[in-house]
């Protein structure tokens, strides 16, 4: 284990080295202004963009200008916004919403999605397993920010059993709507992986033998079939919390929430690509940590893939 | 597998009454024989090919379904909500949402279609290269495809869109497209060099191809003649799928401000011009986000329906 940990951690270093050198790139190198929004709704002064220029160091060599780039990620020194606030203490501020809005889709995710494709997938060509799939499918083709403003609209504006936007403290019960709407996706997702999953398992030599060797329904099911078939779908849950960061954009920026996203959603609004460039990047070194500790995870709940 | 008389047979399969499945069984049979004969007997296949002969027929003709001009704006009749005379309502700047909503499907579509050809065309060309020649290809190609794969979908277009095309910045019809287009396929090029890398080193070994190389063919030939046609199978199923999450993907960059922007028609645009009118009009938003998530499900259940007549575990 403890090598496999080591080579999955050196594969990691040449892909954020890469992922952030692509960004840093495309961000600074491209035709286009960077510091374009940095004023307001009019253009900047001259002075002002020579002066930006000189700030992020655009006259040295890329190599160079990709060095400081990482040094300033690494030192947490990412600048201030529009308005000369750092940036660093806004991400302090908002990670605690994000993590637990992210935090409560995960849970909603397994549970529900989970629930359904076991379900689903034990009862093959039923009633349920023609309902999960069908609703499965409408949710693979809703798009994160339909499902959210329908709800909004729906439970929000028409019933008024939510708040159409979450106040300031953004307390569990609050987060509720916001975060099933951030899970609905990929919720769909684990419960048709889940589902494959348990369909294929069934059918395997292991379950045979442990029903023929008389053991009841359900230490069957939950003991043998489970265990085996929850791997993959544990995997993808995992390897989805990162990109539920970059689904937190849209959400919070729907719900107005004051998360990650939500910064994001409010920078992006305003063209303060300073403030963007860096938080854009920690979400995805979150995003590959969080597949690393994937890749980890699996390697623990499954030997064989250590032996490789 | 499948060779140029394959698709032969799946036309005259369709046409010929005489075909009962003992007659196909047979004649020679093929995988997109076999897929057809499953294809043709399931309800979500034709509902979804309907579907998307009409999502079709509205890109390519507008003009069939509404005689309105997209862009004329009565101001008065702002915000106001469906009724016989237009079934959905007017939009803030007094269009017509039902034209609108047509006229919408044309840019949608088009971003849709054109990314997941260049994501086929890039992702395709560069796995099957990777797999073909193996060592070092393999190596660069692959880990090149990680560093992209790092980038979730809505953060890297984010990155890259905001510096080339601002919220502010107002590039021409064209150019926003082509841009939106690239970065879709920039994005999502890695996914299907996978798939096309494991389909060929799996066709690799076949004797087949072994046959045509002993017989003098070179890579070029192995790789067009004998290796693609076998792997387009599930290549084919990613990018129906592909195509209906681009369009979805079209519209949440557009919500953002940093996709398509007007005077562009489509349907991403028309819900991040209304989404600050939930209250007063929601109309104006949903009627154009039914559609866009209408054309979204007829790609995804044109992709699955085809995906479990070819696969053949479920037979």
């Amino acid at each position: 284990m403890g090598r496999y940990a080591i080579r999955r951690l050196l594969q990691l270093v040449p892909v954020v080295l890469g992922t952030t050198f692509i960004i840093n790139y495309m961000v600074w190198q491209l035709p286009g202004d960077p510091f374009a929004g940095r004023c307001g709704q009019r253009p900047c002064p001259d002075s002002y963009v020579t002066a930006m220029r000189e700030q992020f160091g655009l006259d040295q060599p890329i190599l160079l200008q990709y060095g400081n780039f990482l040094k300033n990620l690494l030192t947490g020194n990412m600048g201030t916004d529009f308005n000369g606030v750092s940036v660093a203490s806004q991400l302090g501020d908002a990670w605690p919403i994000t993590i637990r809005l992210a935090l409560m889709a995960v849970a909603f995710e397994a549970v529900i999605g989970i629930g359904a494709g076991v379900l689903s997938g034990l009862k093959r060509g039923g009633f349920l397993d023609n309902v999960v799939t069908i609703s499965t499918l409408f949710l693979l083709s809703l798009p994160i920010f339909v499902t959210g403003f329908l709800l909004q609209w729906l439970l929000g504006v028409r019933l008024g059993i939510i708040t159409p936007t979450v106040p300031d403290e953004a307390t569990v019960v609050q987060l509720i709507v916001p975060a099933l709407v951030l899970a609905s996706l990929n919720m769909a997702f684990t419960s048709r992986l889940t589902r494959t999953s348990i369909v294929e398992n069934l059918r395997s030599d292991y379950v045979r033998t442990a029903v023929a060797k008389g053991l009841t329904n359900r230490r069957v099911v939950g003991i043998h079939l489970l265990r085996n078939s929850l791997i993959p779908v544990l995997t993808f849950l995992g390897t989805e919390v990162g990109s539920l960061m970059s689904g937190a954009i849209i959400t919070e920026g729907i719900f107005n929430i004051h998360g990650i996203g939500g910064l994001l959603w409010t920078a992006i609004n305003r063209q303060d690509y300073t403030v963007v460039v860096p938080v854009a990047t920690l979400l995805v070194l979150v995003y590959l940590i969080a597949n690393l500790l994937v890749d980890l995870l699996y390697g623990v709940l499954d030997p064989r893939i250590r032996y490789e | 597998m499948s060779d140029p008389t394959a698709t032969q047979d799946l036309i005259k399969g369709a046409d010929d009454p005489a075909a009962s499945p003992v007659a196909v069984r047979d004649s020679q049979r093929s995988l997109w024989r076999d897929t057809w004969d499953i294809l043709k007997r399931r309800k979500i296949f034709w509902i979804s090919l309907v579907l998307l002969i009409l999502f079709l027929l509205m890109a390519a003709f507008p003009s069939l379904f509404t005689h309105k001009d997209p862009e004329y704006a009565t101001l008065s009749k702002s915000m106001e909500l469906p009724s016989a005379e237009a079934w959905f309502g007017y939009d803030l700047q007094g269009r017509d949402v039902w034209a609108r909503t047509i006229y919408g499907a044309r840019t949608s579509i088009i971003v849709g279609v054109l990314a997941t050809l260049a994501t086929v065309v890039l992702g395709g060309l560069t796995g099957v290269l990777a797999a073909y020649f193996g060592r070092w290809i393999d190596a660069v190609v692959s880990r090149v495809g990680e560093m992209f794969l790092g980038l979730p979908y809505v953060l890297g277009a984010i990155i890259i869109l905001g510096t080339i095309a601002p919220a502010q910045s107002n590039p021409s019809k064209f150019t926003i497209m082509t841009v939106v287009i690239v970065v879709l396929a920039l994005l999502g090029w890695p996914i299907l060099m996978r798939i096309a890398r494991s389909a060929v080193i799996q066709a690799k070994h076949q004797d087949y191809v072994q046959a045509a190389r002993a017989l003098g063919a070179g890579p070029m030939r192995i790789i067009f003649r004998h290796l693609l046609p076998n792997s387009l199978a599930p290549i084919l199923v990613y990018a129906t799928i592909t195509i209906g999450s681009f369009i979805g993907a079209e519209a949440t960059l557009s919500l953002l401000g940093i996709g398509l922007r007007s005077p562009v028609i489509s349907w991403g645009i028309a819900i991040a011009d209304h989404k600050d009118y939930l209250r007063t009009g929601p109309h104006a938003m949903f009627f154009p986000a039914g559609f866009l998530s209408l054309c979204v499900l007829t790609f995804v259940m044109l992709g699955e329906a085809v995906r479990d007549a070819l696969d053949p575990k479920l037979r």
